[in-house]
């Protein structure tokens, strides 16, 4: 995915997303799946686009965005590590492995590094609770995960493994 | 693909579980290989057949591979069992031992799944097409009588007896409420307004339950026939399937069913030549465990938050754009087309008195076989527990099931033998929610268990309401303060009466049955409260400020599986000599404490 | 349509609230996320009564909400429905440790806010009136934002909203107080957006923002004479005194 940073590209791919859809408000929530996929996040303008182009007033718009889980309102990183924490994982230690990718990457949930690799959540319940706990970097599943897997898994995505180590 | 279908019969199958469990194991490398080494081999006179199915539910056991029509199904396959798997089994008819599924009481060594104590006891309805036929084939659904009911329904039945029959069933709502879902037809029915909506909840969102993504994913199309037939009831021309958008393959599956369905005359205009027109629309849900609550899921698809509203009008009456609404979970759906083929009565001579036929539940925690089973209601939990769970892992104690989501109970060893259906769980403070049963065994810590769904809750509360809201606020800051061992006795009432005041008071059935693992906790272990609040004590060894592991130097032998997991290199020792965690480095993760074999780490 | 309160039968009409006929007939409900202006929100909880069937048994609702049907009965204080408000007010001080409104009513109730981290000196209790009357006056700026314990009101990105007019309806209709207003040097702000206010031609006093002016202007395609409303009836009153004489 291209980096999107100018406004006048953002506002381009945003029309592109909305000229998919009829200007109705029961699209709003397909609209903003289409625009996290597209920038990873909802850019503002982005959401005013959309207020104007559904007819919706933009503070309703931004009630939804912050409402939905699955949107997030800064730019997140590259490969965004979800640990389920999900029952569960919860009783098979998955705080454990996040408390270890922090240690490598100094970041905690809802955080992102700051070159723009990595970002954390924990998530809900992920639905393969047979592989508890589980951990997903992007679209990749990572089953019974240990605390002492968190290192390699890491520097498959070319993270820094040095202990405290900023990347 | 017709002629395809013809071909198919008789030849071999060779069937790739490619649920979410088996394909992180690697069952996609597996079909893969198998694609490669079958495809154009001039071995085989008629090249078998190379099937992805969805979930078979032993997740434990995955990538399963099952070959058909000899019966035959393969554990923990990998990439490199293929060539002996297509030499000697394919070829040669040979049975690979060392990939059999091995009984571990009888040492026996079991060719079918269906011998295994996994599979025995199962009654499978909602799950009948899962693994046994490819999701992405409308073929393969109609070969297994797929459309069937819906034939059946269109062409000899009234909208009254199909709506008879589904009363007669007894059916309830499987998505948490229970509600008798011929009534709820029947009460959309009476309303004289159209058009009418109908949706399917596949907002899965209980942390521990993956019924319906295994339904979405492994036989979408029955979703859809359930869902036409309700049409049919109703004369509803539109229907929506809510679906969790992290569920990525449920989506594609979908979508990819409902093309078909429309390319093959199932939905549109005039289906089978009836008078029946009906189309079904995608939507992704946002990610919100309230929208599970079918008004806040009404809302979400009309473009808002997901709020709830008071339900003093059903959304039967007003529902989605204030028309008259049906929404039914994906697994109640999934049961209407064999209702409707087989009859209601059939469907109700399995079941209790209150609850008929059979649920799906998903099984996992502290359990030998984690995985999705189906089973008649009123089964006991220790059937499921210890028959087709296998018991607890690790030789541990038996200490708690959760069921019915978040917001369920915790149920203590005492109610084992507890025949479970609906009715049975609610009255002991649990529910049965969509289907969750998560084991908890004697390192689980009961306290920090109704924290953990406490802030789960809180964070996925809409925030609407004031009970549930600031009750759980109040309700987390509690628990929070019992677990860092501050808590006080006094403590104990004020997490009742907010509880029982949040029961009575609040908006949705999120924030009503919100206090169900406090009050559970409260009722079945107020003895772990007590130790954490006077000893400053977890039995449990799970809450790090009130737990302090050692090793007993008799027991340890020394293995240093311990010293491998330790996050923090406190555990020192050498090889089969006994080894000693150093307290000033333990984080009190107790990664030891659950991993050793011999017991030998103990909470102090 | 016949129902039976407290024991008393009273009349009410298709499509009211259990609340509304209860206002009407001076029977006492406590609410705190109710305004006549708008619909029943079912947000606050103060207002739950029981209803009884047939057979004696009761359930709790919210009157605000619940629409009346022919034979109802209704009891809107017992000592469960005490429980639910004494309870309510105790959470809602414990969050709103800010309000006086809040904690005198806790006092009046005879609870003690409990003692939980966080929100020091939150007046907000989240009865969404403010969204209600913005949304009434046409600006629709604020919103119950993000979700669970984290939900509070406002402005997208917590930023000024360029619809925002500075019309105060939000801070007039807040019952705790949560909402600050500054007026100085001829100035309003109000969710970090400063508004010049427009004085009387007549008495000299601020009465309104130039949004809220140029807003009616646009909506009504009237020019209106730049006074206050005081000053307005004043005025008006004298017309009508000539057009009369």
């Amino acid at each position: 995915m291209p980096e999107i940073i100018d406004a006048t590209a953002i506002e381009k791919a945003c029309k592109e997303i909305l000229d998919h859809y009829a200007p109705e408000p029961r699209y709003i929530l397909a609209i903003m799946q289409d625009m996290q996929k597209r920038f990873n996040y909802l850019p503002p303008q982005g959401l005013k686009m959309l207020a104007s182009y559904t007819g919706v007033p933009f503070s309703q718009v931004y009630a939804m965005a912050s409402f939905y889980k699955a949107f997030s309102l800064k730019p997140k990183g590259r490969y965004i590590i979800k640990v389920c924490d999900g029952t569960a994982c919860h009783i098979k230690g998955a705080e454990t492995l996040v408390e270890q990718i922090y240690k490598y990457l100094q970041i905690r949930p809802g955080e992102t590094t700051r070159d723009g690799s990595f970002s954390l959540e924990t998530v809900n319940c992920l639905g393969a609770c047979a592989l508890a706990p589980v951990m997903v970097i992007n679209e990749k599943v990572y089953g019974k995960v240990t605390p002492a897997d968190i290192e390699r898994i890491i520097k498959e995505y070319g993270g820094w493994a040095d202990e405290g180590k900023q990347c | 693909m017709k002629e395809n279908n013809v071909k198919e019969k008789g030849c071999t199958k060779i069937m790739v579980c490619c649920g979410t469990g088996c394909t992180a194991n690697g069952a996609r490398q597996v079909l893969a290989r198998l694609e490669e080494k079958l495809r154009g081999n001039k071995n085989f006179e008629v090249v078998p057949v190379l099937k992805a199915t969805g979930c078979n539910g032993w997740c434990e056991k995955g990538p399963l591979v099952k070959i058909m029509p000899e019966d035959i199904t393969y554990c923990q396959v990998k990439a490199e069992d293929v060539d002996e798997i297509i030499e000697k089994t394919l070829l040669r008819g040979e049975k690979i031992k060392r990939l059999l599924y091995r009984d571990p009481q009888t040492k026996e060594f079991l060719v079918s799944l269906h011998q295994t104590d996994f599979y025995r006891k199962q009654k499978k309805i909602a799950l009948r097409n899962i693994g046994e036929i490819d999701p992405a084939s409308i073929d393969d659904y109609i070969e297994r009588d797929g459309y069937k009911a819906l034939e059946k329904a269109l062409k000899y039945m009234t909208p009254d007896e199909v709506l008879e029959e589904v009363i007669k069933s007894g059916l309830r709502g499987r998505g948490g409420g229970g509600f008798p879902t011929g009534r709820k037809w029947q009460a959309c029915k009476k309303v004289p307004r159209f058009p009418k909506y109908i949706i399917c909840n596949g907002d899965e969102g209980d942390p521990g339950a993956f019924m319906d993504r295994s339904i979405m994913e492994g036989d979408p199309h029955t979703i859809i026939e359930g869902m036409l037939i309700c049409a049919y009831v109703l004369q509803a021309e539109k229907g929506f399937i809510y679906v969790r958008d992290e569920y990525d393959l449920a989506v594609k599956h979908l979508t990819q069913a409902i093309l078909d369905a429309r390319r093959c005359g199932f939905l549109g205009k005039n289906i089978l030549g009836s008078s029946l027109s009906f189309d079904i629309e995608l939507v992704r849900g946002g990610g919100a465990f309230v929208c599970g609550e079918e008004t806040a899921l009404i809302k979400s698809i009309e473009g808002f938050p997901g709020e709830p509203r008071d339900k003093y009008i059903f959304p039967t009456e007003s529902g989605l754009w204030g028309q008259p609404t049906v929404i039914n979970n994906v697994e109640t759906w999934a049961n209407i087309p064999v209702i409707i083929l087989e009859g209601g009565e059939k469907f109700a001579s399995l079941g209790t008195e209150g609850s008929k036929g059979t649920k799906v539940f998903s099984l996992v925690g502290k359990v030998v076989n984690t995985g999705l089973v189906e089973v008649p209601m009123g089964i006991t939990l220790r059937e499921i527990i210890y028959e087709i769970g296998g018991g607890i892992p690790n030789g541990r104690q038996f200490k708690a099931v959760q069921t019915g989501g978040p917001s369920g109970g915790c149920i203590p060893a005492q109610l084992l033998d507890l025949e479970i259906d609906f009715d049975t769980l609610t009255r002991e403070g649990s529910m049965m929610g969509s289907g969750g049963i998560i084991v908890m065994d004697d390192t689980t810590c009961m306290v920090e268990v109704a924290r953990y769904y406490t802030n789960f809750l809180a964070v996925e509360s809409c925030g609407k309401c004031t009970p549930c809201r600031e009750g759980l606020r109040a309700l987390l800051a509690i628990l929070t303060r019992i677990v860092k061992g501050e808590g006080k006795m006094e403590d104990l009432e004020l997490l009742q009466e907010i509880s029982e005041v949040m029961q009575e008071a609040s908006l949705c059935a999120l924030g009503r049955t919100a206090p169900n693992p406090v009050l559970s906790t409260l009722k079945y272990f107020q003895d772990e409260y007590v130790a954490h609040i006077i000893d400053r004590r977890c039995p449990a060894g799970v809450c790090p400020e009130l737990t302090v592991f050692e090793i007993d130097a008799e027991l340890c032998t020394g293995c240093t599986l311990c010293q491998k997991n330790c996050p923090v290199d406190a555990i020192t020792g050498e090889a089969k000599k006994a080894h000693i965690i150093q307290q000033d480095k333990c984080i009190r993760c107790g990664e030891c404490y659950r991993s050793c074999r011999f017991r030998a780490v103990k909470v102090k | 349509m016949k129902l039976i309160i407290d024991g008393r039968e009273v009349s009410a009409y298709p499509g009211e609230t259990i609340l509304e006929v209860c206002r009407r007939e001076n029977i006492f409900i406590p609410t705190l996320c109710y305004h006549p202006a708008f619909k029943g929100q079912g947000v606050c909880r103060m207002c739950m009564v029981e209803l009884e069937d047939e057979n004696g048994n009761r359930r709790m609702v919210a009157s605000c909400t619940y629409p009346v049907q022919e034979g109802l009965k209704i009891v809107t204080f017992s000592a469960k429905i005490d429980k639910v408000r004494k309870n309510i007010i105790r959470l809602l001080a414990s969050r709103a440790k800010g309000s006086d409104y809040i904690q005198d009513l806790a006092g009046q109730y005879g609870v003690e806010p409990l003692d939980l981290p966080g929100l020091d000196n939150e007046k907000c209790i989240l009865c969404r009136l403010c969204v209600n009357a913005c949304k009434l006056m046409g600006s629709s700026v604020l919103a119950a934002v993000w979700r669970g314990i984290d939900k509070k009101i406002s402005t997208p990105y917590e930023e000024a909203a360029e619809e925002c007019i500075g019309c105060a309806a939000c801070y007039e209709v807040c019952p705790t107080g949560a909402i600050e207003m500054k007026e100085e040097n001829g100035q309003r702000i109000i969710w970090n957006k400063v508004f010049n206010l427009v004085l009387c031609q007549h008495c000299g006093k601020a009465y309104a923002t130039e949004e809220q002016i140029a807003l009616v202007e646009r909506k009504t395609g009237i020019s209106l004479p730049a006074l206050c409303e005081a000053c307005r009836s004043q005025n008006l009153a004298g017309r009508l005194k000539n057009f009369s004489g």
